[in-house]
């Protein structure tokens, strides 16, 4: 499997699990959702390649 | 009454707490979801059941291993504590791995936790497993919250 397909599982699951864990209301379970969610995905991005240049 | 008062009732942390049903509590670790499910959680049920049986089974197909105590490895106990909070998911797979009399006899110590680790998705597999376990856990400490009626 993909490293980033798995990555992004991994982020939909963790996302989802929390909003409905931490919410009550629609509206603001959809937008822990998406903030969490992006966040993962988006800050594993960027540390990867932030680590780039190391070896 | 004050406002000073009333304020002191509306707050949770004041209220008495209502006994937790350990039975409850058994039965929200041993399947995902059901503890909120018999809370009259539908919705919540569903999706704790869904992600962590999704997270396990992808843990599991990716080669990766159940936490099981190793004597020569103290950290094996913190996977095998995060591992075995996915309930009925875990001792299934137990069985599955070491048969139901091996199993028995080799507790706790000498047990086969599966996974390969020479598979590309071993590390990612065992990270699946231990977090749906984790989250399982929490979903169990969410059940006590409800039914002490700490939270909604």
């Amino acid at each position: 499997m993909d490293h980033f397909f798995l990555m992004i599982w991994h982020a939909l699951l963790v996302a989802l699990f929390f909003s409905f864990l931490w919410r009550t209301a629609r509206r603001e379970r959809i937008h822990l959702f998406l903030k969490t969610f992006l966040i993962m995905v988006v800050g594993g991005v960027l540390a990867g390649w932030l680590m780039y240049p190391f070896p | 009454m004050t406002k000073k008062s009333q304020k002191n009732n509306e707050d949770p942390s004041t209220q008495p707490d209502n006994p937790v049903p350990l039975p409850l509590l058994g039965a929200a670790w041993l399947i995902p979801g059901l503890g909120h499910l018999i809370l009259g959680k539908r919705i919540c049920a569903a999706v704790f059941f869904g992600v962590i049986t999704a997270g396990f089974v992808t843990g599991v197909l990716l080669e990766g291993e159940v936490g099981v105590p190793m004597a020569e490895n103290p950290f094996s106990w913190l996977s095998t504590l995060a591992c075995a909070g996915n309930g009925v998911l875990y001792i299934f797979r137990l069985i599955w791995l070491n048969g139901l009399g091996p199993l028995l006899s080799n507790i706790p110590l000498g047990l086969d936790g599966g996974g390969d680790p020479v598979a590309a998705g071993f590390g990612y597999g065992k990270t699946f497993l231990i977090t749906a376990g984790l989250m399982n856990l929490l979903a169990v400490l969410d059940v006590s919250d409800i039914a002490r009626g700490a939270k909604n």
